[in-house]
C-alpha cells in the first residue's frame, strides 16, 4: 500500500475520522481472538456515502478493507490478515427508528446491543439474541456473524430476525435487500445470505430487525446430575417435552472443579449441571413450562433440583453459568474458546468425546454452554510457555472438530470462522458448497478487497 | 492594533484585569483580551450565569479556566446579564481563536454606561499598560 | 538478561492474562466519548503486550494512550481476567517519564509543585475565616481543589463542622502531592513532611478530609505512615459525618454520584448515603452506581492533561441525572463537583454540590 492514498482517505472521511498514529493501528491489530496483524490506517466513516467512497477507493488502490464493530469476536474475524486499512463502524450508531406497529428497530451498524436494549425495554420489547459481549458488541457485528447467545434454545439467533439490510457490496454498489416486511419470498433470499458473511461480502449500513414483546414471568431450575449420560437424557427430554424453555446451559465437571477451586460458590463436583429458564407472559405460563422441565430433571435421576422465581434467588442460580467464562479465562495464560455445535441428542456424546480427548492428549478442556440448541463451548486452557504443550492443543482442537462433524455437527455455532477455523472448512462442507460460497463472493467483491483472506475463501 | 505580538482592537475598553468591553448603547459586550487568552493558554471551561443575573461594578461575574489557569471576571459597570454566548457552553476554545468575535462572553445592560470611562482606552494608554504587563510577567517566569 | 522495562515487566503476567475479550469497553468512561479502542483498557494492554515483547517502543507516540486514563478501575472491576489495569498504567507512566516521554501538562505540574506549595502555583490561599494551626481535637484538610477552585464546597463543609460543635483547626497545609504518583512522578517529601508537622502539631486525633484522593494519600502511602503512627485516626468527611444528626429534611429530589477515590477505590458506599438519606428521603440512585458509577472523567490527571475529553465525561454521567429527574446531585469530591459543575449545560436544570454544600444550604 502506497503513502498516497492516506491523504485521499483523510479527505473521503474528513482528517477527525482517519488515523495512522501507532496507538490505533495496535489497537486494531486483534480481535478478542488470538490473531494479530497491524493495519497501515484506520478510519470511521460517519455515513453511507463514506463507506461507499471509502471501498470504491479500495478497489481503485487495491488495499484491502476490514470492516469491524466491537471487536469482541472470537475467530479473528475482524482482524486484518494483512495490512490495510480498517473500517470502524462505531461511529455510524444512530438508532433510526423503533416501530411497534411495524414491529422493527431500525439501526446504524455501530449500535451497542445493550443501547438498543435500553431503548426497547420501555416499549416491552426486546431483541432476543443476546451474545455474551451483550454489553459491548455492535448490530453491525452481531448480523455480520449471525450472533447468538443464551436464549437461543427458544429463540434462534439473530438470522431469524433480521428482516432487511442496507449494505455497499465490496466492489463499491450499493444494495437494498429485503425491507420491513415480517415475511417475503421475493427473489433469492439476499438477506440471509449477507447475516454471517463476516465482512466479506459487503459492509452493511443499516439494518431492519424483527423485535418481541419481552415475556414479563421467568421461572429458574438448576439442576445436578451424577452421571453424564442422565444429564443427556434430560436434555434431550426437555427440548422434546412440548415446550420449550428460553434457556438450557449445561456446565461439565472440569467447570465446576474450576469454579470450586477460585470462587466460594462451593458447588457440587458432579458430571454435569443444568440450568433451565422458561418465560412466559404469565407467571402460571412460566410455571406450567417449568413444570414439564423438572418433571424431566427427575425422570433422569437429578440428584438435586433448586427452582426460583424471585429476582436475588434467581441471580444465585445463575452465578456459576455467569462465572464459568471469566474463572476459566484466568486459570491458564492461554485459552481458546470453541463452539462446536452438535444436534440435541448427540450433545453428551460431544461431552464424553471431549474429555477423552483432552485426557488422551494430556490437555485441560473445561466444557459449558447452550445445551438448549447443542452449542457447547470447550474452553481449551494451556501455557504457551510450556514445551510440548501448543503442539498437543493443537492436535486436540483438530480431533475436536472432527469429532464434530463426525457427530453431525458444525465447526461453529455462533462465534464464526474467520480466521481460527478456515483451515477446517474443508471438513464440514464439500466441493460445490465451497465452490458456490467463492463464486458468490467473487460476484460481490471480485478485486477481493473486502476482508481478504478469512473463510477459506481464497481457496 | 498590534501591540508587541498582541491584538488589541483600539475602539474597545479594557479592564486591567484583561478583560475588553465593545459599548453598544446603553448595552455592553465583553471578553478577555488577547494578552490573556495567550497566558491563560486553551481556555476549558466558561461560567455562563443566567440571563437576569444583577451585576455590581468591581464583584464577580463569572470564573474562566484553562488547564493551569482560574480566572475571575469582575463586572466593569452596575447593571444586569442581558445574555451569554452559549456557543462557549461547548467549545470554550472559541476564546482562544476568535477572542475579539466569535469568542465574545457577555452582553451586559449597563445602569449608567458612563462607568466605562474609567477603564482603558486609546492607543497610548493601552500601550503603556501592556508594556508594563509584559513587563510584570516576563519577571514573573 | 535484563529487563529493559523493569518496572513494567514486573505487571507481565497480567498484561498477558488481558485475553483481549474488550467487555472493559462497556465500562471506561475514555473509551465511551471517544469510541477509539486505542484508548480503552484493552487498547492499552495491547500496546504493553508488545512493548513488553519488544515490537513496540515506549515512547511520546504512547502518550495519548497511556496518559489519557482517569484510573477510575471500572475495567478492573469487570475484567473477567483481574486484570489491575490503573496499576499497570501508574507503572507504564513511571517507567515512560524515566524514559523522558510525558505529557506536558504532567511534567508542568511536577516542575509546579517543585516550587509552589499547590498544583496551581496560587500564592494566596483563601483566609475561610476559620481556625488555623491551633490545637484540636480535628484537623481538617481541604485539598488543593478545595482551596483554590471549589471554595464554595470547602466554606460549606467547614459551616457544617461549626454547626455540630466541633473542635477543628485548619492548617498552612500543601499539597498532598499523592497524584504524581499516579502519573509517572513522586510524592515531594519536603511538602509531604510540611503537612506532617503542621498535623501533628495541632495534637489533633483525628484528620479529616473532603478530598476522598487526600484521603488515599494519608492512608495508603508510606510517607504519611507517621500520622497512623502517632494514632491519628485518617477520615474522610463523609465518615465523620455518617452517623451524626444534622437536623435538617428537605423533600428535593436528589441523587448520588460515587466518586471513583472513594467508591470502587475505598468501599466507601453506605457512609455517603447514609448522611444523603436521611436528610433527603426522596433519594434516587443514579442508573449506575455503587461500584458500577460512572468515573466523572477528572481523575487520573485526565482534567489537567485532556480537559475536552474530561468534561465530555461528565456530560455523559450528568445525562444520568437527567434520566432520573433528580433536582440535585451530590457528591463528596470536590474534584468530582467541579468537573460535573464545569460540565454541566445551562439547559440541565438540575444543580450540582457536595454534600455539605447541601447541607449548610438547609441549615442556613
Amino acid at each position: 500500500m502506497q503513502a498516497s492514498w492516506k491523504p485521499r482517505l483523510a479527505e473521503l472521511v474528513g482528517p477527525d475520522n482517519f488515523s495512522d498514529a501507532v496507538i490505533d493501528l495496535v489497537s486494531y491489530s486483534s480481535d478478542a481472538s488470538e490473531h494479530s496483524i497491524r493495519p497501515q490506517a484506520v478510519v470511521w466513516p460517519t455515513n453511507v456515502e463514506q463507506v461507499r467512497s471509502v471501498v470504491l477507493l479500495a478497489n481503485e488502490l487495491g488495499f484491502p478493507l476490514y470492516p469491524r464493530g466491537a471487536g469482541t469476536g472470537l475467530s479473528g474475524m475482524a482482524t486484518p490478515s494483512t495490512d490495510g486499512l480498517v473500517l470502524d463502524l462505531a461511529r455510524m450508531r444512530r438508532i433510526i427508528d423503533i416501530s411497534i406497529q411495524d414491529r422493527v428497530a431500525v439501526v446504524e451498524p455501530g449500535v451497542v446491543y445493550a443501547d438498543l436494549d435500553n431503548a426497547l425495554a420501555p416499549h416491552g420489547y426486546f431483541f432476543p439474541p443476546d451474545p455474551g459481549s451483550s454489553k459491548v458488541c455492535t448490530l453491525g457485528g452481531n448480523v455480520a456473524t449471525n450472533a447468538g447467545g443464551v436464549k437461543g434454545a427458544k429463540y434462534g439467533t439473530t438470522r431469524d430476525y433480521v428482516l432487511g439490510l442496507s449494505l455497499v457490496l465490496g466492489d463499491g454498489r450499493e444494495m437494498k435487500v429485503g425491507g420491513r416486511n415480517i415475511k417475503s419470498v421475493s427473489g433469492y433470499d439476499l438477506t440471509r445470505l449477507m447475516v454471517g458473511s463476516e465482512g466479506t461480502l459487503g459492509v452493511l449500513t443499516e439494518i431492519i430487525l424483527k423485535i418481541n414483546p419481552k415475556p414479563t414471568a421467568t421461572a429458574t431450575a438448576l439442576a445436578v446430575f451424577d452421571k453424564l449420560e442422565d444429564a443427556g437424557g434430560a436434555i434431550v427430554g426437555v427440548m422434546s417435552s412440548g415446550i420449550l424453555p428460553s434457556v438450557l446451559e449445561i456446565l461439565g465437571r472440569e467447570t465446576l472443579q474450576a469454579i470450586n477451586q477460585n470462587t466460594e460458590l462451593n458447588l457440587p463436583e458432579v458430571d454435569a449441571m443444568l440450568l433451565c429458564e422458561t418465560d412466559g407472559f404469565t407467571q402460571a405460563e412460566a410455571d406450567y413450562q417449568m413444570e414439564r422441565v423438572v418433571e424431566q430433571f427427575q425422570a433422569n435421576r437429578a440428584r438435586s433440583v433448586r427452582q426460583a422465581t424471585a429476582a436475588e434467588e434467581v441471580a444465585d442460580l445463575w452465578q456459576a453459568r455467569k462465572s464459568a467464562y471469566a474463572v476459566l479465562a484466568r486459570l491458564k495464560p492461554n485459552f481458546v474458546l470453541e463452539d462446536v455445535t452438535v444436534p440435541i441428542s448427540q450433545v453428551v456424546n460431544m461431552l464424553a468425546g471431549v474429555q477423552e480427548i483432552a485426557g488422551r492428549h494430556q490437555v485441560s478442556i473445561a466444557t459449558f454452554g447452550h445445551a438448549g440448541d447443542g452449542n457447547l463451548h470447550p474452553q481449551v486452557l494451556w501455557d504457551a510457555a510450556e514445551p510440548g504443550e501448543t503442539e498437543r492443543v493443537e492436535k486436540a482442537v483438530d480431533e475436536l472438530f472432527a469429532l464434530a462433524i463426525e457427530l453431525g455437527g458444525t465447526l461453529t455455532g455462533e462465534h464464526g470462522i474467520g480466521l481460527s477455523k478456515a483451515a477446517y472448512m474443508g471438513l464440514e462442507h464439500g466441493s460445490a458448497a465451497m465452490e458456490t460460497m467463492r463464486n458468490l463472493k467473487r460476484s460481490c467483491d471480485p478485486n477481493n478487497i473486502l476482508n481478504p483472506g478469512k473463510m477459506a475463501l481464497d481457496g | 492594533m498590534q501591540i508587541q505580538g498582541y491584538e488589541f482592537p483600539e475602539e474597545l475598553y479594557y479592564d486591567p484585569e484583561h478583560f475588553w468591553v465593545r459599548l453598544e448603547g446603553d448595552e455592553l459586550v465583553m471578553g478577555m483580551d488577547d494578552f490573556a487568552q495567550k497566558l491563560a493558554g486553551e481556555i476549558v471551561y466558561v461560567q455562563l450565569p443566567d440571563d437576569g443575573k444583577k451585576l455590581k461594578k468591581g464583584k464577580k461575574l463569572a470564573k474562566v479556566e484553562s488547564g493551569k489557569w482560574l480566572g475571575k471576571i469582575f463586572s466593569p459597570v452596575d447593571g444586569v446579564l442581558i445574555t451569554v454566548n452559549e456557543a462557549l457552553e461547548t467549545d470554550p476554545g472559541l476564546i482562544n481563536r476568535d477572542p475579539y468575535g466569535e469568542g465574545w462572553m457577555y452582553r451586559i445592560a449597563a445602569d449608567d454606561v458612563s462607568q466605562v470611562e474609567g477603564l482603558l482606552h486609546g492607543h497610548e494608554a493601552i500601550e503603556v499598560w501592556i508594556a508594563a504587563e509584559i513587563a510584570k510577567h516576563a519577571e514573573q517566569a | 538478561m535484563s529487563e529493559k522495562h523493569p518496572l513494567l515487566a514486573t505487571f507481565r503476567d497480567q498484561i498477558q492474562r488481558c485475553s483481549r475479550c474488550g467487555f472493559c469497553q462497556a465500562h471506561c468512561p475514555v473509551f465511551g466519548t471517544s469510541l477509539r479502542p486505542a484508548l480503552n483498557a484493552r487498547g492499552k494492554m495491547l500496546l504493553l503486550k508488545e512493548v513488553l515483547e519488544g515490537s513496540l517502543e515506549l515512547n511520546e507516540e504512547l502518550v495519548e494512550s497511556l496518559f489519557q486514563c482517569t484510573t477510575c478501575a471500572s475495567c478492573t472491576v469487570n475484567c473477567p481476567s483481574g486484570v489491575d489495569v490503573p496499576t499497570i498504567i501508574k507503572a507504564a507512566r513511571k517507567e515512560m517519564v524515566g524514559l523522558g516521554a510525558c505529557h506536558p501538562a504532567f511534567v508542568a505540574m511536577d516542575q509546579v509543585l517543585e516550587q509552589n506549595p499547590n498544583i496551581y502555583a496560587e500564592d494566596e490561599p483563601g483566609d475561610f475565616e476559620a481556625p488555623r494551626g491551633k490545637q484540636a481535637e480535628v484537623v481538617y484538610f481541604m485539598g488543593c481543589v478545595g482551596q483554590y477552585r471549589e471554595e464554595e464546597a470547602t466554606e460549606a463543609a467547614l459551616e457544617v463542622l461549626g454547626h455540630l460543635g466541633v473542635d477543628y483547626t485548619l492548617i498552612d497545609e500543601v499539597c498532598c502531592s499523592g497524584v504524581l504518583e499516579d502519573v509517572g512522578f513522586d510524592i515531594k517529601p519536603a511538602l509531604a513532611a510540611k503537612n506532617l508537622e503542621l498535623i501533628l502539631a495541632t495534637g489533633a486525633e483525628t484528620l479529616v478530609t473532603g478530598c476522598p484522593y487526600c484521603f488515599r494519600t494519608f492512608n495508603n502511602k508510606q510517607i504519611y505512615a507517621p500520622l497512623k503512627e502517632a494514632g491519628v485516626e485518617i477520615l474522610h468527611l463523609s465518615q465523620f459525618l455518617a452517623n451524626r444528626d444534622l437536623g435538617v429534611i428537605t423533600d428535593q429530589v436528589v441523587t448520588y454520584h460515587d466518586p471513583c477515590d472513594l467508591g470502587r477505590h475505598t468501599g466507601i458506599y453506605a457512609e455517603p448515603r447514609r448522611t444523603i438519606q436521611t436528610l433527603a428521603p426522596n433519594f434516587v440512585e443514579l442508573p449506575h452506581h455503587h461500584a458500577d458509577a460512572l468515573c466523572c472523567g477528572a481523575g487520573g490527571g485526565v482534567r489537567g492533561a485532556f480537559a475536552k475529553n474530561s468534561l465530555d465525561m461528565a456530560r455523559r454521567r450528568l445525562a444520568e441525572v437527567d434520566q432520573v429527574g433528580a433536582e440535585v446531585v451530590l457528591t463528596e469530591c470536590n474534584s468530582c463537583v467541579h468537573n460535573l459543575a464545569n460540565a454541566k449545560l445551562r439547559a440541565q436544570k438540575f444543580r450540582v454540590l457536595t454534600t455539605a454544600q447541601f447541607i449548610a444550604e438547609l441549615i442556613d
